[in-house]
């Protein structure tokens, strides 16, 4: 035993009452640090130990204020300095409506300052390491038992003498604990350390990319989104030669769906042929046209009567005579783009396809009201 | 982490009575609870796990259809924008709040019986508020960029809204699963560590190895443990109030009717506690039974509780009474509107259901028999668990269905594909709670043991 240098000496106990009662005797022999272990809290056991008040509740409060004030410094600096904007009427530094997330961040702070600050600074937590771990008397820690230890301090430390004390004071078994021969792989220390250096190199980086992305603009990674070389219309620009951005369409240029024909003479449209099918769609279409714009001058049958026709003073075309029979489509469509004599220009009411629509139902109507046997035929199932 | 004094002192009346049932010592306690891990577990447990997975998966393939064809899968219309999703975030999230309530505000108060059911309702906590996480982010319709809720220096040049209660929410949610993990943790790292110190198996030693963080039971150690115990149980009380008062202002912050009222917050708090007090009822009478756990979880601790559970109701009611009051005496008519379309409306049957079963139904637990009978206890508690996921329908489609401008009125109604996800989330809970009962201890045996009899010493002097 004296060969291995010893780490403590477990004294083992089975009800708390021997434990406590120990622990005075123990303390008093002054042959090293004494520390007990128990698979539960024990009442009074830090006064009988001697052991100073947990510094934690500071701890908390500091770290609960300063997350408060951080909560109240990152949402005052984006809402009133940074990114100012006015929700219900509300002046950008009003700071009402920040109250509930500094409370939160307030309890996530004191939360993890309590957890994680008792873990690993004030228990040094983890710890894979500490020969109590490997005792044989573990098993019973954590389950029933109570243990007391006489800790070495120095060089001189007398196991022996120690276990003597233990067993004075009344322990149960008594257990030598060597001192660890090998540092533990993972300590509390380490763990602070990386998380310390993951805080300061994201603090670090984030400032950092926002100083630079926000003052030197060479440096933004991604500009897709603020700059969009575009040409503007109403505003200058350098890559034409006139200087403007809006530029007069090529010669020639038409509006998509507003094919110019029929510009020529009606003579000259004759030729032109309805490129539309006689389908029920095309007629409805057709018939629509017909009785929005034709028919207050044509009338419903296309004969030139139409509820307008008395208080106008021209006499509308009668579709149904006989010029109007032979007149090809072509010079049809001419007149309803240009108008003819009294009849204005339809162009801008009707696009290409209603006209030559509005044609096709004018040449049903003309058949209708000219019906000879045969077309029953082609109406019969 | 009990400084009560010792009840021989106390006149007969005032001592408690037991709350074991029983001869119970540390020993035999761990030997109990924490067998389960190393045990393998029996054929109810892999039929409950296929029953409760197959609602899992359900309703991940509902969630998956909801990612394929958009938002338009769900029921959600104009002017009804917010159904399912929020219904059942806020259904999920109030849930939760029990667990705290149990582990943090009845430990402040030294109430010791909440020591052997405070592990299961903190993993309740845990478990709901990750089912209510989800419906919020799948309704943000696009959840791979659900990070742009967070305030964080971005290419776009944005920053988050600070005057968003929906903002507030995110930071509150995000705080409460936070805090209540690292509770739920700090509670089990001795637990593990008797875990450790008892298991034979390698691979369970070195797991439990790691997660204990070399845990040994020193008392300098306690001491500090304790003092993080109680501060994390103050912060966690503070935080409990906090997080449904925040849910609530996402609607009270607004100007619809039937939602703009300083009643919300305690009204939203008092019903989480309802509806999660009813959940553990629920789940704390299977486990008991399935677990033989009667000795530690007895009959007076689901008599306790089914008494808080008549407790929230009469607040309850009186939240619905003072609802109907304030679309009276408010004498706005379009609060007396959505206040008539509660109980008179097309969705009057919801209104009906909400108040049968929050409000009638538990005063069942006025007779002793009822809070010590089990049928009736399952019968409230299944109850309140329907009537509060219809309070918060009531309060929502109700509410949003009709409001100032008739011409935009319409009926809200569900699809499968809202029910789906939400018979998922019933999956995902329930799928966590068994898994959990077979991993971890289920009973906190570190703290049921501090309040054995004779686990404290005796003070020595006048009675011994």
């Amino acid at each position: 035993m004296s060969a291995e240098k010893a780490y403590s000496v477990l004294g083992l106990f089975d009800t708390p009452n021997a434990l406590m009662q120990a622990i005075p005797k123990v303390r008093a022999a002054k042959a090293g640090t004494v520390e007990a272990y128990t698979p539960y809290p024990i009442h009074g056991i830090d006064d009988a130990l001697g052991l100073r008040r947990s510094p934690l509740g500071g701890m908390v409060l500091v770290m609960g204020v300063l997350g408060a004030l951080t909560a109240f410094g990152f949402e005052y600096w984006i809402s009133a300095i940074d990114y100012p904007i006015i929700t219900g009427g509300k002046s950008p530094s009003s700071w009402e409506a920040f109250i509930p997330i500094m409370f939160e961040v307030t309890v996530l702070f004191a939360t993890f300052t309590a957890g994680l600050g008792m873990l690993l600074l004030l228990n040094r937590l983890p710890f894979f390491g500490h020969p109590v771990l490997s005792s044989k008397s573990i098993k019973g820690i954590t389950r029933d038992r109570f243990a007391l230890a006489i800790e070495a301090e120095g060089e001189d430390f007398d196991a022996a003498a120690a276990a003597r004390i233990l067993q004075d004071a009344g322990a149960v078994e008594v257990e030598v604990l060597p001192a660890p021969d090998r540092s533990p792989f993972l300590t509390s220390t380490y763990i602070l350390r990386t998380l310390g250096g993951i805080f300061v190199a994201c603090a670090v980086a984030g400032f950092g990319i926002y100083t630079l992305t926000k003052w030197f603009p060479v440096l933004r990674p991604m500009v897709n989104m603020q700059d969009q070389p575009r040409l503007n219309a109403q505003k200058a620009s350098t890559f034409f030669k006139d200087g403007r951005g809006m530029q007069a369409p090529v010669k020639g240029t038409v509006a998509r769906g507003y094919l110019p024909t029929a510009t020529g003479t009606q003579d000259a449209s004759a030729a032109l042929v309805n490129p539309l099918p006689r389908t029920k769609e095309v007629f409805a279409v057709g018939r629509k046209a017909y009785l929005n714009r034709c028919e207050v001058c044509h009338g419903a049958v296309g004969n030139g009567v139409g509820s307008l026709t008395a208080a106008y003073g021209a006499k509308p075309a009668n579709l149904q005579s006989q010029q109007f029979l032979d007149y090809p489509d072509g010079k049809m469509y001419w007149a309803i783009v240009n108008g003819k004599n009294a009849m204005p220009s339809h162009a801008a009411d009707l696009n290409e396809s209603q006209r030559w629509a509005v044609i096709h139902y004018v040449r049903a109507l003309q058949r209708a009201q000219n019906a000879k046997d045969e077309d029953l035929k082609v109406v019969a199932p | 982490m009990h400084t009560e004094p010792s009840a021989h002192a106390l006149p007969e009346a005032l001592i408690e009575p037991s709350l074991t049932v029983g001869r119970v010592t540390p020993g035999s306690l761990d030997d109990q609870v924490l067998a389960f891990p190393e045990t393998p577990p029996p054929r109810q447990w892999y039929i409950g796990l296929a029953i409760t997975l197959s609602a899992l998966f359900t309703g991940l393939g509902f969630i998956g259809w909801t990612f394929y064809k958009g938002i338009g899968a769900w029921g959600n219309n104009s002017p009804v924008f917010w159904a399912f999703d929020i219904i059942n975030f806020v259904f999920w999230v109030g849930i939760g709040h029990a667990g705290t309530l149990i582990s943090a505000i009845l430990f402040l108060f030294r109430k010791r019986w909440r020591n052997a059911i405070a592990r299961f309702a903190e993993a309740m906590t845990i478990f709901a508020v990750m089912c209510a996480v989800i419906f919020p982010l799948i309704h943000v319709g696009r959840p791979w960029v659900a990070f742009w809720l967070f305030p964080y220096p971005n290419q776009r040049a944005l920053w988050t809204n600070f005057r968003s209660p929906l903002l507030w929410d995110v930071f509150a949610v995000n705080t409460y699963f936070s805090v209540s993990l690292m509770f739920w943790y700090l509670g089990l790292i001795p637990d593990i560590a008797s875990m450790r110190d008892r298991t034979t198996s390698k691979l369970r030693r070195a797991i439990y190895t790691a997660l204990a963080m070399g845990w040994r039971g020193a008392a300098s150690h306690w001491q500090h443990y304790e003092k993080a115990y109680l501060l994390l149980a103050g912060l966690a009380t503070g935080l409990v109030l906090s997080v449904h008062s925040v849910v609530s202002f996402d609607f009270a912050t607004s100007v619809v009717p039937g939602w703009h009222m300083t009643i919300f917050p305690p009204y939203f708090v008092a019903g989480a506690i309802f509806a999660g007090f009813s959940m553990v009822v629920i789940v704390l009478v299977v486990v008991r039974e399935t677990m033989q756990l009667k000795n530690l979880i007895t009959m007076r601790h689901l008599d306790v509780m089914n008494k808080v559970i008549l407790a929230m109701s009469c607040i309850m009611a009186y939240s619905y009474m003072m609802e109907g009051f304030t679309a009276w005496y408010s004498m706005n008519e379009y609060l007396h509107h959505g206040f008539m379309n509660i109980i008179t409306g097309t969705y009057g049957w919801a209104g009906w259901i909400t108040i049968s079963c929050n409000i009638f139904i538990p005063q069942l637990l006025w007779f002793k028999k009822c809070r010590s009978s089990y049928f009736w206890m399952i019968f409230v508690a299944i109850g309140v668990t329907i009537g509060m996921w219809f309070e918060r329908f009531v309060i929502i489609v109700i509410s949003l269905h009709q409001d100032y401008l008739p011409s935009a009125w319409r009926i809200y109604k569900p699809t499968m594909t809202d029910f789906g996800i939400l018979l998922g989330t019933f999956g995902l809970f329930f799928t966590l709670v068994l898994i959990f009962a077979r991993v971890l201890p289920v009973i906190a045996t570190t703290e049921v043991k501090a309040i054995l009899p004779d686990a404290q010493p005796s003070h020595g002097d006048s009675h011994e």
